[in-house]
């Protein structure tokens, strides 16, 4: 046994070596191969065969008492004695025998411990030679040291640190990193140093961070897109977009999606809506309603002239159309406030009303505005001698005082830089910069005004946003008797507390502001709430950190739970458990439930933010940051609050209550919160309070997701009946193509195949008008009130496209649509982007008899909301009080909208998630029989259609070819030949469909019925859901054929899909 | 015990939540003949739109009943809460189980599910009490004021705590 365990040390010896070929053939051992493999680039002198050694020493020790693992270790030490005398003078060519003996023990000793408990016996070395020894570990030594030393990544030193010891700005400032990694980066960074190349000598770094040179430099990038007050912070956190003229965030940098939903149900959200426009109108209550009544119906709902809006209580919303235009010809939705009657100080009649509307839709509102009053030349200074109105020279300076104001981004210098600053500052992208702001009408009186980017306009959503706001707003302090005597920067505020009419409002301001800490979520106040306040700036109370606001049980309910006795202490749910006296003389309960009910009264929706000169003061006098920030640092007490006495700003403010989701059945008052107006240059200091009380930010995406979940049209995409809306479909598909040209055409879905005729947009008319067509060709036809024969009827009802039937199979479809694109195609050789320019011309063309309408009449809405329900007509019917879904009722409806669309939101039965621009889809009979049997069915299977296409591109390219070469030949013109085939080549794309489109509604084997625009999994219902518009005349033809079981029941299908899956189809009033 | 009344309006506000994914606590209350307030009012004139009760802050061992939800997965849930985690630790001594209009009769499913189940361990011990609901008429002509109704409704507290068992 000695010898073999010595043996084996050897052949352990042996096979650290470089030399291992030899040996790897007699072995035959896969495991030991691969080891020989891995030792193979080790340094020569080094033979850590550790891993190795240990497997064989356990063998030994294991295999000691079966026989045949002793007759393999006989093999094996029997092959390692031959290794060893072949390697051994290899492995250490200058030692002599000692020193082999000597390092033969080592490894014995080492190798063998594992051997040594079995009592096997172990050689100890007589002697060593101590400096033999030493130098073969020495070697050893330096040669791991110099393996360990040398960095095998690419990677730079602070990027290999774990991600919780990066800091920022590490690969520029050495001593961030830890103090055992400095010596190695300052190395990499002279390296680093060495490649750079060189910055630009005229500025240092230090030069360009300069106050003003970064002033000069910021206005001069935001000189085509306005930036928001809040873009800095903006740009550091999120995906900047260039959009209608501003500079917006569209989405965090983070992974955020879930939690904004969170905070939008459970926390609060903020958004930056500054960029929302103000449009002013002053004048006479009359002559204002007047004219405005032109633009808008009382079949939509309220009006201008709603009492509770017109009193200044509350907000109203509506959408606008064209004068004397309705039902067709929309503008776009709009919101509104009246600014209250009775205000002190203020006796004239005049009336002030503010309409937001989104800056899409602005230039033609206000065209249309500027008509219906009157209001053709714009205002000069005799005219605005009552109110201050920004005359040009106004206009001029105010921007410049604001600007010294706003501070940090715009301060300047030379005179030249004004003109340009004005036109920023003006803040509208949306008009030309030399445009007067105000416009006045000599025979009505009334005057309006551009107020675009007067105001901060911040949105926060969700039920913490009551806490964030109480917690983060202070209501001002009134002056007293004494100070105002001397100089104060706030005149109208201490103008204000003189008069004790001024005194009781704000004090009452403030009690209704307290109340609100008190309720829970702002889907209890009434919808459109408004509320006026002057409050204190927020920097003063900024907490030191991020916190999150929280409500306070203790301090609203505190009197409540005193006398409450042991257990249920904290919570609010167990007030019920004890007796009625102890509630009832707390006057907090009696004023929150007169708040809930009443709402806010009119006086205290007044608010100083509607006088400009107030505005325009409380804007000057604002202390810069920087300012705020020394006083903070020369406090006595560091981190003590700051006391700025009467030289602390008071800033008006106006909060709007936004009712969250109102229509419909489930999750009412989602999505609900607070607006709140600024004067302008408050932006940012109103801005880092919110989000220090816990308030998560997002962009536009989240926009479209809280209008989402609100099932309500997003603006402007929503809105296929207004120029923005048409707008917004062109660009969004001429993106969309961009992106899909981009893949090569096997990687891209084949849209002629999937049946899918227009992937990128939504064609509204030509649906509209197919669907009229269908709806015609049925009434002319004789058999018509049996529901059984309207799919005879549904056959016959397609003259425009006679070749193609709804139920058409699939041998029909390859035969029919190799015929028509031969016919079309040849003219159209504009191809796809044609095809949706044609679409968009249409509708700017076609503006004179028919066009596509919305439907908005309430009162149509509901009739067709109760025919959506799925419910028997015993049930629905008494209590709706709406007429039956006969024929007779429905095409008088078609009478009068003959192309209309409608808003619709539909649910997933069972599986899918819908897409936008995913198809709606009457379900055949057999379809529904199917849905009712089978309870695993999701839905049928469109069949793929042939693509004709595909063999025409073929032939034009092999013609291309033969010109280019032909014109080779010709050699003469090349330059002209050159030219013809690129212009060409745009004609066809693969996979997307050529030429006019053919019949839409029948071009699938299910009816197409209406698009989805916005469409996703909805994390709020826990299933798909999808809104959209369907055709009016389509949606009431398939309901009147439906039975009452299944009626509402349709199908999607999204573009690049040939899978159709049910869906509820409901309309929400 | 006296329910809260129409005088105490912060804290009559018990209404059963839904659990927080899926809050829809319109369906559970109000199970008053409708045709009652729609009799009174003109529907051209107004659209009834009815709001949601007053939310309270809640305690991780409130739980609000509500019809949407499957009922087993709220017993579960109820369950979970008094047994506690793995090891049973973070169980909760007692829990409340709150329901408003239909979700009372599930209310009191549960429970007494919860205490069949127990083997003479748990023990409940129900309130009654009333909530004021309100429905805001939201007019359809411009010459009309909105109005605000209050509307009772029903609820209970249910407390299912631990006995040690004899």
């Amino acid at each position: 046994m000695r010898p073999q365990l010595a043996h084996s040390a050897d052949a352990v010896e042996a096979f650290g070596s470089t030399e291992t070929s030899e040996s790897l053939a007699e072995m035959s051992n896969a495991k030991e191969r691969k080891h020989a493999k891995k030792m193979r680039n080790q340094p020569t002198n080094v033979t850590l065969a550790s891993g190795f050694r240990a497997e064989r020493g356990g063998k030994h020790h294991f295999g000691a008492g079966r026989p045949f693992q002793s007759q393999k270790q006989e093999l094996h030490s029997g092959t390692s004695q031959q290794w060893q005398n072949k390697m051994s003078p290899h492995l250490l060519p200058e030692s002599d025998g000692n020193e082999q003996s000597s390092s033969k023990i080592m490894f014995k000793k080492k190798g063998g411990w594992k051997a040594g408990p079995e009592g096997t016996s172990q050689e100890i070395p007589k002697y060593i030679t101590a400096s033999t020894f030493a130098q073969a570990r020495a070697a050893e030594i330096s040669a791991m040291l110099k393996a360990v030393a040398q960095k095998s990544s690419n990677s730079l030193v602070f990027q290999t640190l774990p991600r919780h010891m990066r800091r920022r700005a590490m690969s520029h400032n050495v001593k961030r990193l830890p103090r055992r990694l400095q010596e190695l980066a300052k190395k990499e960074a002279e390296k680093a140093a060495h490649q750079k190349k060189e910055l630009s000598k005229n500025k240092c770094h230090k030069a360009r961070r300069c106050h003003i040179n970064r002033t000069l430099e910021f206005n001069r990038r935001q000189k085509k897109n306005i930036w928001l007050e809040t873009h800095i912070w903006h740009a550091k956190r999120f995906h900047m977009v260039k959009r209608w003229g501003y500079c917006l965030g569209e989405r965090p940098t983070s992974k955020s999606h879930r939690a904004c939903y969170r905070a939008m149900t459970n926390l609060c959200l903020l958004q930056d809506l500054s960029y929302y426009c103000c449009l002013e109108l002053m004048g006479k209550e009359e002559e204002i309603l007047k004219a405005l009544s032109q633009m808008c119906s009382t079949d939509t709902g309220l009006t201008f002239a709603a009492v509770h809006c017109l009193s200044g209580k509350r907000q109203g919303s509506l959408v606008l159309y064209r004068a004397n235009k309705y039902p067709r010809e929309a503008l776009g939705p709009v919101t509104f406030i009246w600014k209250p009657k009775k205000t002190p100080g203020d006796t004239s009649e005049d009336r002030q009303l503010w309409i937001w509307l989104h800056p899409t839709l602005k230039l033609a509102v206000l065209e249309e505005m500027k008509t219906v009053c009157q209001c053709s030349e714009p205002a000069s200074s005799s005219v605005s001698v009552p109110d201050p109105l920004p005359t040009p020279d106004q206009e001029e300076s105010q921007p410049e005082l604001a600007d010294d104001n706003i501070g940090k981004k715009r301060k300047r210098k030379d005179d030249a830089e004004g003109a340009k600053r004005t036109k920023r500052t003006l803040g509208d992208g949306t008009r030309d910069p030399c445009q007067p702001r105000s416009w006045v009408s000599l025979p009505t009186g009334i005057v309006i005004s551009d107020l675009t980017m007067e105001m901060n306009r911040f949105r926060l959503i969700g039920p913490l946003s009551h806490c964030i706001l109480t917690s983060a707003l202070r209501a001002a302090p009134l002056h007293t008797g004494e100070e105002d005597a001397e100089e104060t920067p706030h005149p109208w505020w201490s103008d204000t507390c003189k008069g004790s009419d001024g005194v009781v409002l704000h004090q009452r301001q403030e009690a209704v502001f307290q109340l609100l800490g008190g309720v829970s979520s702002p889907a209890e106040i009434p919808a459109g709430t408004i509320l006026g306040l002057t409050v204190r700036d927020p920097r003063t109370n900024l907490p030191p950190q991020r916190s999150r606001a929280l409500p306070h049980p203790e301090i609203h309910q505190a009197s409540e739970f005193s006398c409450e006795e042991g257990m249920c202490t904290g919570s609010w749910s167990c007030a019920l458990w004890k007796p009625l006296s102890d509630h009832t003389d707390d006057p907090d309960n009696e004023q929150v439930r007169q708040l809930l009910l009443e709402g806010v009264p009119v006086e205290c929706a007044h608010s100083f933010i509607w006088s400009r000169d107030i505005c325009r003061s409380v804007t000057e006098s604002k202390i810069s940051d920087q300012d705020l920030n020394r006083m903070r640092s020369e406090l006595l007490v560091p981190g003590s609050q700051l006391v700025l006495g009467p030289h602390e700003s008071k800033i008006p403010v106006l909060l709007i209550q936004q009712p969250g989701k109102v229509t419909g059945e489930d999750r009412l008052g989602w999505g609900s919160g607070w607006d709140v107006l600024l004067p302008k240059g408050w932006g940012m200091a109103f801005w880092i309070p919110f989000i220090y009380r816990g308030a998560r930010v997002g962009g536009l995406k989240e926009t479209m997701v809280h209008s989402q979940y609100r099932r309500s049209p997003n603006i402007p995409g929503d809105f296929p009946d207004c120029l923005a809306g048409v707008l917004f479909a062109e660009d969004q598909a001429k993106d969309l193509l961009e992106s899909y040209k981009r893949r090569p055409p096997a990687k891209r879905p084949n849209y002629v195949k999937l049946g899918t005729l227009a992937p990128f947009c939504c064609p509204w008319e030509q649906l509209t008008q197919d669907w009229e067509s269908r709806v015609q060709a049925q009434e002319a036809s004789p058999i018509t009130s049996v529901p059984g024969a309207q799919d005879n009827a549904r056959q016959l009802a397609v003259p425009c496209v006679p070749e193609e039937t709804c139920q058409s199979n699939e041998a029909d479809m390859s035969e029919n649509h190799p015929t028509e694109p031969e016919v079309t195609g040849c003219q159209a050789q504009a191809g796809a982007e044609m095809v949706l320019e044609h679409s968009a011309s249409e509708n700017h063309a076609a503006a004179a008899s028919h066009q596509l309408c919305v439907l908005r009449s309430r009162k149509l809405l509901k009739q067709l909301s109760a025919w959506c329900g799925p419910s028997s007509e015993a049930g629905r019917a008494p209590c709706s009080g709406q007429p039956e879904l006969t024929r007779k009722a429905y095409l008088s409806i078609l009478d009068d909208f003959p192309r209309a669309l409608v808003w619709v939101s539909l649910s997933l039965l069972r599986k899918g998630s819908p897409e936008p621009r995913a198809m709606i889809c009457v379900p055949s009979k057999e379809d529904l029989l199917q849905l009712s049997q089978d309870p695993c069915y999701h839905g049928p299977r469109e069949s793929r259609h042939s693509d004709p296409f595909k063999s025409l591109i073929l032939k034009e390219k092999e013609k291309k070819k033969m010109e280019k070469r032909q014109s080779r030949e010709h050699a003469a013109s090349t330059g002209l030949a050159a030219g013809v085939p690129t212009a060409e080549q745009e004609a066809r794309i693969r996979g997307l469909w050529s030429g006019p489109l053919p019949g839409l509604t029948s071009h699938c084997s299910r009816v197409l019925l209406g698009f989805v625009t916005q469409g996703d999994f909805s994390m709020a219902v826990g299933c798909g859901e999808a809104l959209g518009f369907v055709s009016v005349a389509g949606l009431l033809e398939m309901l009147s054929s439906q039975p009452a079981a299944t009626r509402g029941l349709v199908l999607l299908r999204p573009p690049g899909s040939l899978q159709y899956r049910f869906a509820r189809i409901a309309i929400e009033v | 015990m006296r329910c809260r009344g129409q005088r105490h309006p912060v804290g009559s506000a018990g209404e059963p939540h839904a659990s927080e994914r899926a809050p829809a606590e319109s369906m559970a209350e109000n199970r008053e003949p409708r045709g009652a307030i729609e009799a009174e009012l003109d529907p051209v004139e107004y659209t009834l739109r009815k709001r949601l009760p007053h939310r309270l802050p809640r305690r991780p061992n409130d739980i609000y009943v509500n019809m949407k939800t499957d009922f087993k997965a709220q017993l579960a849930r109820c369950q979970k809460l008094l047994d506690g985690g793995s090891r049973g630790h973070n169980a909760c001594a007692e829990i409340y189980i709150h329901g408003l209009g239909l979700a009372i009769n599930r209310a009191i499913n549960i429970a007494l599910q919860l205490q069949a189940g127990s083997f003479g361990s748990l023990q409940v011990a129900a309130n009654t009490s009333t909530v004021e609901l309100v429905d805001e008429l939201e007019p359809e002509t411009d010459s009309r004021e909105p109005l605000t109704r209050i509307r009772n409704n029903s609820a209970i507290h249910i407390r299912v705590f631990r006995v040690t068992p004899k």
